[in-house]
């Protein structure tokens, strides 16, 4: 954490920003998936902090890395690239599993339909 | 290093017999020639020395710090033994090469051969007890596999298992005997052991180690009790009845009792345990042998009557008994393998060795049937013949038994000669009376060359027989120095010694064995006689099988009692053991100290309670939702990860996240066999109290242990580490090991042994995971598809795993996965270069790229992956262990240790310098090996689930997978 000081300002403000923004939307989503009703809804909340709020965050270490180092920091692009390719394929899955149990939900709350498959 | 040769000299030859294809007859033949001929060679460039009475020796360092080398010894003994094993092993090769037929895979006949011939050479050469015990069951392995050389017949399996076990355990009694005259002597060199013999048969171990030793040569050379194994090998091809089964490996006992003679005979003892067993023996043997209806059943007991025969003259004792024993051994190989030759020679040309059905063959077969009946003659101990020679010794020695007034000896003597003639005669009647109808084949005169063994060992009977002094008696003359050295007594071969005892007894056996055999066939209905009478109720072979029987029985019984399949029980054990035995060992913990908490960090503390939280909430799960458990024993795995990579420890880090990746995916493709809960007796029950005790013990055991584990750990961690070799690592990774990640040249260099070792055993639980799951069946509750996947509301239910990821709802995440292939193969590249400056390392690296393989079979199935890559797993593992066993051997070229490092500063074109030890490849192996033992298990698990979805005589093709699944992995 050291050296955080010898930013300078020109720097220190975006950083800050983003980091400060970054953060709030990471609390909203968090708050969003405890405390929205259905399933449907609270998917949303993990989807704006991952990328909205993992992409401020990175954002703001690419720039300070860059400023504190003298030279050009973009490990962080590859981690956005695999985080924004990562997160929708695992929440279609998880979209996809809670489709599935709710079908089945529905099929035993009306056994007529069932009668074929058990 | 000539005598070395002559006993590596087999064994290579039995390696490049073994390499030839399986229709090489002539080739095999002429290798086999050539080794046998080569052997004589050397045999006879050694003879000049040998006959100066020195005893040549070879050694070679074996196991120095144990006092045990490996030495060669020739005495005068020693090298003719080694000629009768050479010169009869020549004949046999010869007569082989037109007895097996060109359907026998010949390869592993001649591989065997030769292998034995190393072998008996070994035996008789070894100047170390020790080491000629290790040669001894060589044979008897040798002769295992030779009698079981027809393995598709039933009782070629079972004379060969017959055989060795009983030489084998044999083998082991003389090996604790071995071990016993060792402790006496204090040496197992030959030479220190002959010498000690007074030290040895005054020593209070003596008849513990008389027994043993006496076990192992009585077992080898088929004396009774164990004298029943020979008859059953005889399902062996003829030559190795010939070879192994009379000339030579049943001589390997009596062998030894002579080699040893000069050591442990001299005492009562002795003469009641070797002569008793060879009077027995002799008796029986000859006896059971006139009602035998088999050719080779008949020589098979013959042979253990000669072989009786010879253990009673060494049990005598006297030296002009062990002249005779020497001389019979010699006497009984030429003539008993020539009558085997002719014995396989009728059944070659008949087709049947029935002596019920074969008659008057002298008129189709007239130069063998000449042959066979000298060679009988030779057997019975007709004069002019070898034979008649030391059988006469052996009634001159039987005199000196027992004094002026016990006689009893020399009546055995007789009668055994008796029975020796009658059994002669019922061997040639064979050639005798009209011609049989009906023979299996129209018989006529074999082969030029398959007669020739024949013709010429039926002249050394004749030779021998007719003129002892200059053919027989130098040879005999070498042998007897050597083991009798000064005592060595004057005796004389001469065919006439005029009228005496011995020549009575040899008339009367003679004379009487004609009558015998004569009343035999006339009122005892010989030809058609299904039992032996008096003596079928002593069948060795049904004891042996009894007692096989109830050793499995008992072991069965045993596993009953004490055994269990349950697993709850084992773990209990292991839990109590864990806890108790350390306690035992140690004593009481020491004295607990409080150590005061230094620089505590509250985010390193709160990670740790997410993960005691999540191995809590683990336990509190596993028994109704494992899926759940199982999220959450992935939680407490990157707790764990984290530890290691806040504490600086990245390689453990790496290896720790993708070790729990790849187990979290492997307990998962378990889950689906567990049985499913069952509903009906869900619910708040009150359970008994007896259930509810067990459950309270096991939940304080279970938290005893751990609690145990942490306090172990604790006190380890308090502990001011003391000199330990880390500081020695740390400071020579770079410099000795060319490195600076100490963890991977750690693994790769300075313990690369151990992880030569690891890697093995990884393979060889891999191996052990896919035989085990090849045979493994699931219950059936759980046999059928899952219900989750027969919901027909759901789209992909009616869809195969490849066409969901190809057009349905894994579409999207199959597109992602498969781009995600060539990254991952990247990234298991860089780890795997980097590793040895920087964390990575073989072992990470060939996680990774398994587990970008895994994620192509979870997203498509195993029919879609493996109808596109063709992946052997394990090839990869055989290619891993050899790879870094060439790279270890290949310090051995340089004149280093066994894998000692080398780094070597290559110039690339375009890449500069490269830094490129040894270890590198040796990486490389540790690589493939993991890569293999992964993919091995995980892909063996996953067919699992292919496999039990058919259930039996349901159509394959109905599956829709079935077609394809039938590929082996």
């Amino acid at each position: 954490m050291s050296g955080a000081e010898s930013l300078p300002w020109w720097a220190a403000i975006p950083v800050a920003l983003l980091l400060v923004l970054g953060g709030i939307v990471t609390l909203v989503g968090t708050l969003g998936l405890a405390r929205l009703q259905s399933f449907y809804q609270r998917i949303h909340g993990p989807a704006i902090s991952i990328a909205l709020g993992a992409g401020c965050i990175l954002l703001a270490s690419m720039l300070y890395f860059t400023v504190m180092q003298s030279r050009l920091v973009i490990h962080e692009l590859l981690i956005s690239v695999f985080v924004l390719m990562t997160a929708p394929v695992v929440s279609m899955l998880i979209m996809r599993a809670a489709v599935y149990r709710d079908l089945r939900a529905a099929r035993e709350m009306d056994p007529g339909n069932d009668a074929g498959n058990s | 290093m000539l005598l070395a040769s002559l006993v590596l000299l087999p064994f290579l030859g039995s390696v490049l017999a073994a390499l030839m294809p399986q229709d090489a007859r002539n080739r095999e033949s002429w290798l086999a020639i050539g080794v046998a001929v080569g052997g004589l060679a050397i045999a006879a460039a050694l003879f000049p020395q040998v006959a100066a009475g020195e005893v040549v020796r070879a050694e070679f360092a074996w196991l120095p710090a144990e006092g045990l080398d490996f030495v060669l010894r020739v005495d005068g003994l020693a090298w003719v033994f080694s000629m009768l094993v050479l010169a009869i092993g020549l004949l046999v090769v010869l007569y082989a090469r037109y007895y097996m037929s060109p359907e026998d895979p010949v390869p592993r006949f001649f591989a065997f051969l030769l292998a034995f011939m190393g072998s008996m050479l070994g035996v008789v050469l070894s100047g170390n007890l020790v080491q000629l015990v290790v040669f001894w069951e060589l044979t008897s392995l040798t002769s295992f596999l030779l009698i079981g050389y027809w393995h598709h017949r039933a009782d070629a399996r079972r004379g060969a298992r017959m055989a060795f076990t009983v030489t084998a355990t044999g083998g082991l009694c003389l090996m604790a005997g071995v071990l016993v005259l060792g402790h006496i002597v204090g040496s197992y060199d030959l030479d220190v052991v002959l010498a000690a013999g007074d030290q040895i048969r005054d020593h209070e171990l003596y008849l513990p180690a008389l027994v043993l030793v006496a076990l192992g040569a009585l077992t080898k050379s088929a004396q009774f009790p164990f004298h029943f194994w020979l008859p059953h090998a005889m399902a062996a091809p003829t030559p190795v009845s010939s070879y192994l089964h009379s000339a030579t490996m049943v001589k390997a006992g009596v062998f030894l009792l002579v080699r040893l003679w000069p050591a442990l005979a001299g005492t009562p003892e002795w003469t009641w345990i070797i002569g008793g067993a060879g009077v027995c023996t002799l008796l029986i043997g000859a006896f059971v042998a006139i009602f035998q209806h088999d050719l080779k059943g008949l020589l098979a007991y013959s042979t253990i009557s000669h072989l009786g025969l010879i253990t009673v003259l060494i049990g005598i004792g006297t030296p002009l008994a062990i002249v005779a024993a020497i001389f019979h051994i010699l006497n009984h190989a030429t003539f008993k393998a020539s009558l085997f030759m002719a014995a396989g020679i009728i059944d070659h040309e008949t087709g049947t060795r029935d002596l019920r059905v074969l008659r008057g063959l002298r008129h189709k077969l007239p130069i063998t049937a000449t042959l066979a009946i000298v060679a009988s003659a030779a057997m019975a101990g007709v004069p002019l013949l070898n034979g008649f020679l030391s059988k006469e010794m052996f009634f001159a020695e039987t005199l000196h038994v027992g004094g002026d007034r016990n006689w009893w000896m020399s009546y055995a003597a007789v009668a055994m000669g008796m029975f020796s003639v009658a059994y002669s005669l019922r061997f040639i009647s064979v050639f005798f009376g009209t011609p049989a109808q009906g023979l299996p084949r129209d018989p006529h005169e074999p082969p030029r060359w398959m007669r020739f063994p024949v013709e010429l060992l039926v002249l050394a009977c004749l030779v021998v027989g007719v003129a002892p002094g200059v053919s027989i008696e130098p040879l005999l003359h070498l042998a007897v120095v050597a083991t009798l050295g000064e005592d060595a007594p004057a005796y004389d071969l001469a065919v006439w010694h005029g009228f005496n005892l011995p020549l009575l007894m040899s008339v009367c056996a003679l004379v009487g064995g004609m009558l015998l055999y004569g009343v035999l066939r006339r009122h005892f209905d010989l030809a058609r006689r299904e039992r032996v009478p008096l003596l079928h109720r002593l069948n060795g072979a049904q004891a042996y099988e009894t007692t096989m029987l109830q050793l499995t029985r008992g072991a069965e019984w045993l596993l009953r009692r004490v055994g269990t399949r349950r697993l709850q029980p084992q773990l209990m054990l292991m839990m109590l053991a864990l806890l108790l035995i350390p306690l035992l060992l140690a004593g009481a913990p020491p004295a607990w100290t409080v150590i005061p908490v230094r620089g505590f960090d509250p985010i390193f503390a709160g990670m740790w309670l997410i993960g005691a939280g999540c191995a809590l909430a683990a336990a509190w799960m596993a028994k109704y939702h494992r899926l759940a458990a199982l999220a959450l024993v992935g939680g407490t795995g990157i707790v764990t990860a984290a530890t290691f990579l806040w504490l600086s420890a990245p390689d453990l880090a790496l290896t720790q996240l993708m070790v729990e990746t790849v187990t979290t995916v492997l307990i998962l493709l378990g889950l689906r066999w567990l049985p499913p809960r069952i509903e009906s007796i869900a619910g708040p029950v009150q359970p008994p109290w007896q259930v509810w005790t067990r459950r309270t013990r096991d939940l304080a055991l279970a938290v005893g242990g751990g609690l145990a584990l942490a306090a172990l750990t604790h006190a380890v961690l308090v502990h001011p580490a003391s000199d330990t070799i880390a500081d020695f690592f740390l400071l020579n990774a770079l410099g000795g090991g060319g490195g600076s990640n100490v963890v991977n040249v750690l693994l790769v260099d300075f313990r690369s042994f151990d992880t030569l070792g690891e890697i093995t055993v990884l393979a060889v639980v891999a191996l052990t995971v896919y035989a085990l799951l090849r045979r493994f069946r699931p219950a059936p509750e759980s046999a059928g598809i899952p219900p989750q996947q027969r919901f027909e509301g759901d789209p992909a239910s009616r869809q195969s795993p490849a066409e969901q990821a190809g057009s349905g709802y894994l579409l999207v995440p199959g597109i992602y996965l498969r781009l995600l292939l060539p990254f991952m193969g990247v990234i298991a590249v860089y780890f795997f270069m980097r590793g040895h400056n920087l964390p990575g390392g073989g072992f990470v690296a060939g996680l990774i790229f398994a587990v970008a393989i895994l994620v192509q079979y979870m997203l498509a199935g195993t029919v879609w992956v493996e109808s596109r890559l063709n992946l052997r797993p394990h090839r990869w593992l055989g290619f891993g262990l050899l790879l870094a066993c060439t790279t270890g051997l290949g310090a051995w070229w340089f004149g280093h240790p066994f894998l000692t490092t080398h780094t070597a500063h290559v110039e690339w074109p375009l890449v500069g310098e490269l830094h490129l030890p040894s270890a590198f490849v040796f990486d490389l192996g540790v690589f493939a090996v993991v890569v293999g033992t992964t993919m091995l298990m995980l892909v063996a698990l996953a067919h699992q689930s292919l496999r039990a979805h058919r259930h039996p005589g349901e159509d394959l093709t109905a599956d829709g997978q079935g077609g394809a699944e039938g590929r082996r992995i």
